[in-house]
């Protein structure tokens, strides 16, 4: 395996990990805000295709990015609407937030399918770092949006952690009843939380369609917004863990295309000769796996799961 | 200040999921019409073409039963998880599963009559369907992992196989390089009814009889909605609430399997990786329209039948048949909508009006939680 090879394994890493850290960021403060939210799927899907069709109106992909985020919150807004001002049960509407966001997204982008887009996210060389070796490349010469990212990250955490908002939130996420006697508004903070969670979701589908992937096509996302979904039980909530466990399924998703180029064996068995088709499993079976494992090792311990996940609240009937 | 609040309505409106169904169709519609509209298509023309080629003449009617029945199936297959509470989202990658089992079973059992190969092509495509979701049920019983996230994840296993079977061990000798794999048996193929319809859809009606007869009248059924319902009371009661998971979620996906069976003799021909056509996302809201009773799920599959043929036939108009799923989504979020509407009502709150906080005595702060 050549060094460019690994650096670019590294590079491709990186930008995966931001792919599923942003939407799953976004998921994290809904359901930390008591919201599950089944549309990411479809959210990043609409951000992917409303990003890329403004971008090749307008040729600026900040604004592509921008208008992405306003789409996903857009329809995170209805997910609010339905499932947290009216109450309906949120699994059915996130699963027909994913279904119809896939439809209304193919048949906004039929007529874009296989155009190019003329100008797209540059990468950002930080004077000075960008130059060391190997590091330099992964860490310091990657677009804006990973550097926003990780931004947003330290942003959440420090919302969520250390301020009255985040408070508000986390209890909300506990007990909606608790933080309505207290003052707050349970359908503002839901809501506002599931609004928030979908713009991330939105701008991480335009991350895919104007810089990892240019260009549209339908079912591009390709689950991965489920797998950010995942990604929110394996960081048990919380940004930090968030972050790493984007970056273990983000080596996987980069992993998943290149292990035939790689001229390696594991156990035995020329890796080369797998069929791409097969290699394609692996980030869902990593998932499925993952889960497994820290469900059986968090087995005797009590959930950390907001108490009042997908528990819709109405005041008159506590 | 004032603001609205839902208050839950004293009388509610008969037949509520019914009707709140047939609103989520008319607001479907409407929405629909708009996009549209907006798109510079003749909502009236559209609709028209979609009506006429499910439902004008038989060999219409016999299109829009074809597709009911893998919705009904999958539908039904949703709706069993459902009966207990679980989310079965995967009856996509099942259907895959369930059609790669039989599909291996008619290449090594292809000597056989039709009848007895089709028998045996249904119980692998049960089989098929359980292998898939052994996993998942497992994980979900004894180790409480998410049925949702896990059954999802492998559907893309399920299309990857069945991608990779086409590619390499299974391609058809004689498909003149293209990556397909040979049809199954002639005799395998579904015996008719009348236009497209077969005897699949027969299947799919007995089985859901069989499930309204086991779940709504028998002790199996009423332990498996009490262990969904209220848990603790059926620990009491003495149920296994492990075993109920795992034979819920088993039967789920095993059904599913059966429409991939099914899917391949009475429709495909052959394993594709299209196969499944969706048909295992639109069973989720199938089920949940249906509410997870059977008798629902055979109503809405069917309407749901007509909006895929009907998106079918207006690909000829320039309209993209993205529209059929959009529709379908919107006829459930119309539907939740018109559900919420008749069992609450818009109530304006003031200060001191009838549903404060404070006048509701000692709040119950526990209550939201438990």
């Amino acid at each position: 395996m050549s060094e460019a090879a690994l650096i670019g394994l590294f590079v491709a890493t990186v930008q995966f990990g931001t792919l599923v850290f942003l939407a799953a960021l976004g998921e994290l403060i809904a359901e930390r805000a008591g919201v599950l939210n089944l549309g990411v799927e479809g959210m990043m899907t609409m951000g992917a295709v409303s990003g890329f069709m403004v971008g090749l109106e307008t040729g600026s992909p900040w604004a592509a990015f921008f208008a992405a985020a306003a789409v996903g919150s857009l329809v995170g807004g209805f997910h609010a609407l339905v499932s947290v001002v009216l109450g309906a049960d949120q699994v059915v509407s996130g699963l027909a937030l994913t279904i119809g966001g896939l439809g209304l997204a193919a048949y906004v982008g039929r007529n874009v399918v296989g155009e190019r887009p003329e100008t797209q996210f540059t990468d950002l060389g930080i004077a000075g770092l960008a130059d060391i070796p190997w590091i330099g490349e992964i860490f310091f010469d990657q677009p804006p949006v990973v550097y926003l990212t990780v931004l947003l990250g330290l942003a959440v955490w420090f919302v969520l952690a250390r301020t009255r908002l985040g408070l508000a939130i986390r209890a909300v996420g506990e007990s909606a009843a608790t933080t309505d006697t207290a003052g707050h508004s349970v359908m503002a903070l839901r809501s506002v939380a599931v609004m928030v969670g979908g713009a991330f979701a939105g701008a991480a589908g335009s991350f895919l369609s104007l810089y990892m992937a240019p260009g549209w096509t339908e079912g591009m996302v390709a689950g991965r917004g489920w797998i950010a979904v995942a990604l929110v039980i394996f960081g048990a909530w919380r940004p930090g863990r968030l972050a790493l466990g984007a970056l273990l399924f983000g080596f996987t998703l980069a992993l998943q295309p290149r292990l035939q180029t790689f001229d390696i064996e594991v156990l035995g068995l020329d890796v080369s000769s797998i069929s791409p088709a097969l290699l394609g499993v692996l980030p869902f079976v990593l998932t499925v796996v993952v889960l497994v494992i820290i469900s059986w090792r968090h087995r005797h311990r009590p959930s950390v799961a907001p108490a009042a996940l997908g528990l819709p609240y109405r005041r008159e009937e506590r | 200040m004032i603001r609205p609040v839902l208050a839950r309505r004293e009388r509610v409106v008969p037949a509520t999921q019914a009707a709140g169904f047939v609103l989520g169709v008319v607001v479907a519609l409407i929405l629909g019409a708009i996009l549209l509209w907006v798109s510079d298509h003749s909502p009236a023309e559209v609709y028209e073409r979609m009506f006429d080629s499910a439902f004008k003449g038989t060999d219409s009617l016999s299109r829009t039963l074809e597709r009911a029945t893998p919705l009904a199936l999958t539908g039904l297959s949703v709706a069993v998880a459902g009966s207990m509470g679980l989310w079965n989202i995967g009856a996509e990658g099942q259907m895959m599963a369930g059609a790669i089992v039989a599909t291996g079973v008619a290449m090594m059992a292809d000597g056989l009559s039709g009848p007895l190969l089709i028998a045996l092509m249904m119980v692998s495509g049960v089989v098929g369907g359980m292998a898939l979701m052994i996993g998942p049920a497992l994980a979900r019983s004894h180790l409480r992992v998410s049925e949702i996230i896990t059954t999802l994840m492998l559907v893309y296993v399920a299309i990857r196989v069945v991608e990779w079977l086409e590619t390499g061990p299974w391609k058809d000798p004689e498909s003149f390089g293209f990556a397909v794999i040979e049809p199954v048996p002639e005799q395998a193929a579904l015996p008719g009814l009348f236009g497209r319809a077969n005897i699949g859809m027969l299947i799919a009606l007995g089985l859901l009889l069989v499930f309204w007869l086991a779940v709504s009248r028998t002790a199996w059924g009423y332990e498996l909605r009490l262990a969904g319902s209220s848990p603790d009371t059926a620990r009491y009661a003495g149920v296994s609430l492990r075993r109920k998971v795992l034979t819920a979620l088993l039967l789920s996906g095993g059904i599913a399997g059966l429409a991939g069976a099914v899917q391949l003799t009475g429709s495909a021909a052959r394993l594709e990786s299209g196969l499944s056509n969706g048909y295992g996302f639109a069973g989720i809201i199938v089920a949940a329209l249906a509410l997870m009773r059977p008798s629902g799920v055979a109503v809405v599959a069917f309407v749901f039948g007509a909006v895929q043929v009907g998106g079918q036939s207006i690909q000829t108009l320039g309209v993209s048949s993205a529209i059929a799923d959009i529709l379908q989504a919107m006829i459930l979020f119309g539907a939740l909508v018109a559900v919420v509407f008749f069992n609450y009502r818009i109530q304006w709150s003031g200060p001191g009006g009838g549903s404060s906080i404070a006048e509701s005595g000692e709040p119950d702060l526990a209550g939201e939680v438990a």
